[in-house]
């Protein structure tokens, strides 16, 4: 048996008997000597502590967490209520500025957005409403068209 | 044996009770299981002034979602499973202490107590000793990583088989033997760097 073998053996021996073959490599095997000692240390360790008995609950514990959940239960529904309002008007306020961003970063014509886009938001600027409609040609005189006043 | 059926009778009743919102239903539960859960938060995180908050706040969680137990396992193991993971949670924020204990202890005694450790089974070890121990492994379990210190616990404190850790911690018993077997080496392996800060 090498020392790797050894020190796997004794790793999981706990309270355990070792074998002579592995009793022989221990007598010669000064590292693995040690390593068993620091082992039965630990386990004894871990016995000294396991011995040492937990914190008893102190009187009315039960009733105490009984009250808890009743508090939570209590403010349970009226949170939930104002945790979902909340929640909800969060998310509106972010899709809507989201939308203002987007309308205020995107080109204001291109093939994105278009003529229409830009009417929405009242942006079309004089050198765009004269220049001519690609598909319709020359919309004409409706450049000289003056508020209050019919055509000719 | 006919108490105990009725025992358990009256613990489904509770937990289905507690299902429907009932918070008052779940306070024999409590008193049944407090003393289990209370060794398990105490072996894990050896802290005697946190244990009985950290018990009412896995009791809290598991009321909650009581709803979710399908009476698959027993409650005791459903409720363990709780506790371990909100230890679990807590151990990974606390830092681990880096206090040598050799410098709290002689070397005379180190050896003194080595040798009364030589025996597979060692006897006659008076409370000074004991206390010792206890100090040591309490400080090399608080250096470890929260999974080993966990597992570590699990069987060697708390004396679960490992079938019992595996249906706690949700793994194959295979992984918990790998594991255990991990965790007892890196502590040992441990021990011998802290000897070498300690000198």
């Amino acid at each position: 048996m090498d020392c790797k073998a050894i020190r796997d053996l004794v790793t999981d021996l706990r309270g355990g008997e070792l074998s002579a073959e592995a009793r022989e490599h221990l007598s010669k095997c000064a590292g693995c000597g040690g390593f068993l000692r620091e082992a039965r240390l630990v386990h004894a360790g871990f016995c000294a502590l396991a011995e040492e008995a937990a914190p008893e609950a102190s009187l009315g514990f039960a009733s105490r967490v009984v009250r808890r959940l009743e508090e939570w239960e209590e403010k349970g529904a009226r949170r939930e209520f104002f945790e979902t309002v909340g929640r909800r008007f969060v998310y509106a306020t972010l899709a809507l500025t989201l939308a203002l961003l987007l309308s205020l970063v995107l080109p204001t014509s291109g093939p994105v957005r278009g003529v229409a886009g830009t009417d929405f938001l009242g942006l079309q600027t004089n050198s765009q409403s004269s220049q001519p409609d690609v598909i319709g040609g020359d919309i004409g005189d409706s450049h000289d068209w003056i508020p209050g006043r019919l055509p000719d | 044996m006919a108490s105990l059926e009725s025992e358990a009778s009256r613990e489904i009743e509770s937990i289905r009770r507690a299902q429907q919102g009932d918070s008052g239903a779940f306070g024999p539960l409590v008193e049944r299981h407090q003393q289990r859960i209370f060794s398990i938060v105490f072996h894990l995180v050896r802290r005697r002034d946190e244990v009985e908050d950290l018990a009412q706040e896995i009791f809290f969680k598991a009321f909650r979602a009581i709803r979710s137990y399908n009476f698959q396992s027993s409650f005791a193991t459903w409720l363990s499973r709780i506790a371990v993971n909100h230890c679990y949670d807590y151990l990974r924020k606390v830092r681990a202490s880096r206090i040598s204990y050799y410098s709290e202890m002689t070397e005379e005694s180190a050896r003194e107590l080595e040798r009364k450790l030589e025996s597979p089974q060692p006897q006659g070890l008076d409370h000074g000793e004991k206390i010792t121990l206890r100090d040591f492994v309490g400080r090399l379990l608080a250096r470890a990583p929260a999974d080993d210190r966990v597992i570590l616990t699990l069987k060697e404190l708390e004396d679960f088989s490992v079938e019992e850790i595996a249906g706690l911690l949700n793994l194959k018993s295979s992984t918990v033997k790998v594991r255990l077997h991990r965790a007892r080496k890196r502590m040992l392996e441990d021990l011998g760097r802290w000897r070498q800060e300690g000198k």
